[in-house]
């Protein structure tokens, strides 16, 4: 027994010589770059999440190869510089993303930008500001990373507050005021429902019933016969769009005629096949649609779809707009100072994919970002409300 | 709505999704009336089933369009739930028979693991979607309110399998020897019954009615997902023991009764409250009745 313990042992030293040995081959081996910037990439690319960090970063390195293509990132008088991305798994985990923040701290890149999972990326926000990095925050939303302080950091995407104000802008706009939510009782969907149940009745409408549909729940029945019977008008389902369809589904079947409109969790095209008829009229508040975005958005759209054999997901376009918004502020400051480009973000208006992106002092968008869309023929149409 | 007419339609919610409750009860039931063991990887059968419908359905349909090509996937679905089912049995539970309670059922949990884990990697945890085939708003008016076809259909095919199960198991020999099995293998085994057989048989019959259930819900909700399987698993596992772990008009009530438990609960407390309410009267059930509604009190003889 003895022998077999001082055996291990000496194996895992040996395994950890060699581990530190190639790690510092590594370190010393990829130190040079050249004099492109650098920009690390924090998000989740392994997981259940990795379908979402792995779009993203495609649409990072399209943005970069573009603005490379195109003879990079001017700086001052006839100053260009290259772009370059360095990325890094924060497996959509706390645990994770400290130490990928601390990979890319190490690297000595220029900015940061990803962000998927809101979880993940607020432990990592101290990180970066010990570090003096500029953080541009692609797609997670919550708000308590921009209220945490760190004043570097930047959302890009909407809060979900945002999409409460969307929704009450439809709900004027159809006349509706009498409003059942659903939700599936975990920490995103019950915090929209919270949210609408909280700032719906201060704006005149009225929260007649929130219930909970329990996820994989396949029979809903008995709220949807709950809904008709408390006359509600407008339903909001706030949960994911696997469970969505079986909601909107079973409203219609059950009788229910009023309106139906689902959070940005169930903006998915899927969720139109998965409905079927059922899901003709059904609105969504929904992150931006690359579809819709005019011109611009078909050129990304295709060039995305040819460049990696898929369509660009929900977070694509956020993603891509944000590798243009650090490349517009790095050039209205003339400088890669975090302090220089930090001032230029706060002050930047810029024409994204996503719609025009400007800051508020808290670092959040200051316009809403969240679009209406409606199913119509078996596609999503963008409505102005 | 009035009030007449919420409690119809409630009552007909109820008994919906009590009767899914309820097919798949019987597989609990019938399985721990005869070797005492709590299959979990019942409700994963159940899932089983409707995945399998529906991907029967979508190779067949190409052939065998509308009504015709469902009823053959629900049929295909039973085969293929069957031969699981029976597989489970044979290589999992089989050589367990003999083995302490506990680890039968840590290996049924573990048979769970491995059937839910599999489609999950198979389907890439996407849910998947059964084509709109049947028309689900067609019915005749009972009362104010609408009981579609489809709905008389999933309520007439699940009563009509449940008093065919009843007859079986009351009437025939193999009826008989599951019922003299679940008193005592051993002296079973004395009087020449095959033991194995029947044991294999009911998980054969089990997973059949668990993988109707499950075509059902695939045709009826028109969703399928990995994780199907696990609230409605642990719900029927409830009816049965509220019916009474071991009987077959036991499984049946609970399950029905469990679902009109929960629709009331929905309407009148709210949905966040449905599971506290059908639960805790649950709980008052069985601290008067310790062995379910329709269950014989055990007699230990020494």
């Amino acid at each position: 027994m003895k022998r077999k313990i001082s055996k291990l042992t000496a194996l895992l030293i040996v395994v950890s010589m060699l581990v530190s040995l190639t790690g510092l081959v590594l370190l010393t081996g990829c130190s040079d770059d050249g004099d492109a910037i650098l920009v690390g990439v924090i998000l989740p690319l392994s997981g259940s999440e990795a379908a979402y960090g792995t779009d993203m970063l495609n649409s990072y390195k399209l943005a970069v190869e573009e603005i490379n293509a195109a003879g990079g990132v001017k700086i001052g008088a006839g100053e260009t510089r290259s772009l370059k991305l360095y990325e890094q798994d924060d497996g959509a985990d706390a645990n994770m993303a400290t130490q990928a923040a601390a990979k890319i701290t190490s690297r000595g890149v220029d900015f940061v930008v990803g962000g998927y999972a809101s979880g993940a990326i607020i432990p990592t926000l101290q990180q970066f500001y010990d570090e003096d990095l500029l953080l541009l925050i692609s797609a997670a939303n919550s708000t308590n990373i921009t209220r945490a302080g760190f004043n570097q950091s930047f959302m890009i995407n909407s809060p979900g507050s945002f999409a409460v104000v969307t929704l009450m802008e439809l709900l004027k706009s159809l006349g509706s005021q009498r409003v059942a939510l659903i939700h599936q009782g975990d920490d995103y969907t019950k915090n929209l429902s919270d949210m609408c149940s909280e700032e719906l009745p201060k704006n005149g409408f009225e929260v007649v019933t929130v219930e909970v549909m329990e996820k994989g729940a396949a029979d809903v029945s008995a709220i949807v016969t709950a809904i008709r019977s408390s006359n509600a008008d407008f339903v909001y389902w706030c949960g994911y769009h696997s469970d969505g369809s079986n909601v909107i589904k079973q409203l219609r079947r059950g009788g229910y005629e009023g309106h139906i409109a689902v959070g940005d969790g169930s903006a998915d095209p899927d969720l139109i096949e998965a409905c079927g008829e059922d899901g003709e009229g059904v609105y969504v508040t929904s992150p931006p649609y690359v579809k819709l975005a005019g011109e611009k958005g078909a050129k990304f759209f295709n060039d995305y779809s040819a460049k990696y054999n898929r369509e660009p997901g929900n977070y694509a376009t956020l993603a891509y707009d944000t590798i243009y918004l650090l490349k517009a502020a790095i050039e209205s400051a003339a400088s890669t100072e975090t302090a220089a480009v930090r001032g230029a973000v706060q002050d930047i208006s810029f024409p994204g994919l996503s719609g025009n992106i400007s800051f508020t002092p808290d670092r959040e968008m200051a316009v809403s970002n969240f679009m209406i869309l409606q199913i119509k023929d078996g596609d999503f149409t963008l409505i102005e409300p | 709505m009035s009030l007449w007419e919420l409690i119809l339609q409630q009552t007909v919610n109820g008994l919906i999704l009590g009767s899914f409750y309820a097919l798949i009860a019987l597989g609990y039931s019938m399985v721990y009336g005869i070797i005492k063991l709590l299959n979990f990887a019942h409700g994963d059968i159940y899932m089983t089933g409707a995945f399998a419908c529906l991907s029967v359905f979508g190779v067949l349909s190409v052939i065998i369009p509308g009504v015709a090509g469902i009823i053959l996937s629900v049929l295909a679905a039973m085969v293929i739930a069957a031969v699981l089912g029976y597989l489970a049995q044979r290589f999992a539970y089989g050589p367990l028979l003999g083995a302490p309670r506990l680890s039968l059922l840590i290996t049924a949990i573990g048979v769970s693991l491995v059937i839910s884990n599999s489609v999950m990697v198979i389907t890439n945890s996407q849910p998947l979607f059964f084509p709109g085939v049947i028309d689900n708003s067609a019915g005749i008016n009972i009362g104010g309110i609408t009981v579609t076809y489809i709905q008389i259909i999933l309520i007439t095919v699940s009563a009509s399998l449940m008093l065919a199960l009843t007859l079986f198991i009351g009437r025939t020999m193999t009826g008989k020897a599951m019922r003299a099995i679940s008193l005592d293998k051993d002296t079973c085994r004395l009087m020449g019954i095959n033991v194995n057989k029947i044991i294999g048989l009911t998980f054969i019959i089990g997973s059949s009615l668990a993988a109707i259930a499950g075509g059902l819900a695939c045709v009826y909700y028109g969703n399928v997902q990995f994780s199907m399987g696990y609230t409605i698993g642990i719900k029927a596992f409830t009816a049965a023991v509220i019916g009474g772990i071991g009987s077959i008009p036991g499984a049946m009530l609970g399950g029905l009764l469990l679902g009109l438990l929960e629709a009331v609960g929905t309407q009148f407390l709210g949905s966040q409250w449905k599971d506290v309410f059908a639960f805790g009267l649950l709980i008052i059930i069985l601290i008067l009745r310790p062995n379910g509604l329709l269950g014989k009190s055990e007699i230990e003889r020494m």
